[in-house]
């Protein structure tokens, strides 16, 4: 305990600071959430697991064909599961600030980083889950993705629209408590356009128009492009992605700005 | 040092009143100082404290701080109640870049929680917080201790330890103490100021800062 902090500002030191103070996050954000009973960490990857399996098993013994002959259990897992991430890290944003309020009294802690870390555990979580049933799809159904490359990158795109999404919700839950109520309800209701369980050819031709404004839409068609390769038709534009992901991400930075300074710790 | 210029701070109450508590605060906080800052029950003293951290923000004015500040020491925020407080000493240790295994011990040996230093948090009794929270910033050692009164108050060993460890760092740093007791203040401090009315006043001898305290 000899040396003192010293608040250096150049920027070797600040990404030395930045980068263990996420690391120091994630590791509490797994301890708080999950502690070291029962399974532990290992809830991380559960909770996706079992719900991807049983909304994948209820349409496989409901039995619909889906068009373009693609297999009813791997259509469904595979959408439910980047889908659980948008919406966790969607509906967790709003009480991201009250539940994490004791970090701001350390000033090395800012709001973007409560909500980085989360995030990011969150999309780590996720994405091992989808591994882990992408590999038994592999080993059982010999269903491989055609493209794993474009699989990784529609999930990055996804928790970085949400991200940006949730750093807006989060600024807008310091003014109100209104976003943590009505939220869960918006999540539910536009589950149906999300993309999570369409694809956009099967859409007649305006509705696929339409379809394609919905940001997360392109992530989950990239994503299918990525499992089906061209065996099924796939839209998305990277530019417009690109464009949501800046637009979002920079909103909510601006908003959380905004909001940290007039919050009441 | 850290330098106050004309800050001012205003709550929003409940039926969109809002109340000024700090009007235009200025005020120089040098190396090697060690301030009481004395003032009536809601006179503002937790929310100086809380603008000088940075743990909030003012609504107009400057706040420049060129040393570490620690966050307010004195009620249990600051710490997670859902994880223990070994945990909590892992967590500071990261985030300040301190030896994980050295600052664990070092919280245990100055908090003195016995077996409850590996209970969560929220069991706690309110003076094992206090303890735990200083103990914790005194592992970070920070150039600028921020106190509130309730630290030299409570279990008075504790106090005398914690007078100890303060007293010992005062050469090198700073302190700021917040209390409505004169008597607290001049055990920790060899200068004063008096917030009242939203201003800060400052006095460079004590006992100066105590009579117009009471005078007040």
């Amino acid at each position: 305990m000899s040396s003192s902090v010293a608040e250096g500002t150049d920027w070797g030191r600040a990404m030395r600071i930045q980068f263990r103070v996420l690391g120091a996050l994630i590791l509490r954000e797994m301890s708080t959430r999950f502690g070291r009973e029962n399974l532990g960490y290992l809830w991380l990857f559960a909770e996706p697991l079992l719900l991807g399996s049983a909304i994948g098993a209820l349409h496989h013994t409901t039995g619909h064909g889906l068009p373009g002959g693609l297999h009813v259990l791997f259509f469904w897992v595979t959408g439910y599961v980047p889908f659980y991430m948008f919406r966790s890290v969607i509906n967790r944003a709003p009480s991201a600030v009250v539940a994490n309020q004791s970090l701001l009294y350390h000033r090395r802690i800012t709001l973007l980083d409560i909500l980085l870390a989360r995030n990011l555990l969150e999309g780590a979580a996720v994405m091992g889950t989808l591994l882990i049933f992408l590999m038994a799809f592999g080993m059982t159904l010999n269903l491989w993705p055609q493209e794993p490359a474009l699989v990784v990158l529609g999930m990055i795109s996804m928790l970085a629209m949400s991200h940006g999404a949730g750093l807006m919700l989060a600024a807008g839950a310091i003014y109100t408590d209104l976003v943590d109520r009505v939220i869960h309800l918006f999540t539910y209701v536009t589950m149906p356009f999300s993309g999570a369980f369409f694809m956009v050819f099967w859409l007649p031709t305006d509705m696929q128009r339409q379809a394609l404004w919905i940001p997360p839409v392109h992530s989950f068609e990239m994503i299918r492009r990525g499992l089906y390769g061209t065996t099924v038709p796939t839209t998305y534009d990277v530019g417009y992605m690109v464009t949501w992901i800046i637009a979002l991400n920079l909103a909510g930075l601006l908003m959380l700005r905004v909001a940290r300074r007039r919050l009441v710790v | 040092m850290i330098r106050l210029e004309n800050v001012h701070k205003s709550y929003k109450l409940h039926g969109g009143t809002s109340k000024a508590v700090l009007r235009g605060v200025s005020a120089v906080f040098g190396k090697g100082e060690a301030v009481g800052i004395l003032g009536r029950n809601g006179a503002g003293k937790s929310t100086l404290l809380r603008l000088i951290s940075g743990v909030e923000f003012p609504e107009a004015g400057r706040i420049q701080r060129n040393m570490s500040i620690s966050w307010p020491l004195g009620h249990a925020a600051a710490m997670h109640y859902s994880i223990s407080g070994a945990d909590n000493a892992r967590f500071i240790a990261r985030i300040y870049e301190k030896p994980i295994a050295e600052t664990v011990e070092f919280v245990e040996d100055f908090a003195e929680l016995g077996q409850y230093y590996r209970q969560p948090v929220r069991t706690y009794s309110s003076g094992m917080m206090t303890r735990l929270g200083l103990a914790l910033s005194l592992a970070v050692d920070f150039d600028c201790y921020l106190l509130d009164e309730v630290v030299a108050a409570g279990d008075s060993r504790f106090a005398e330890r914690c007078r100890a460890a303060l007293l010992d760092r005062r050469a090198r740093s700073t302190m700021l103490m917040v209390s409505h007791q004169a008597e607290t203040v001049r055990a920790f401090c060899t200068s004063g100021a008096v917030l009242k009315d939203g201003r800060l006043t400052r006095y460079e001898d004590l006992d100066q800062a105590i009579a117009a305290y009471h005078a007040a």
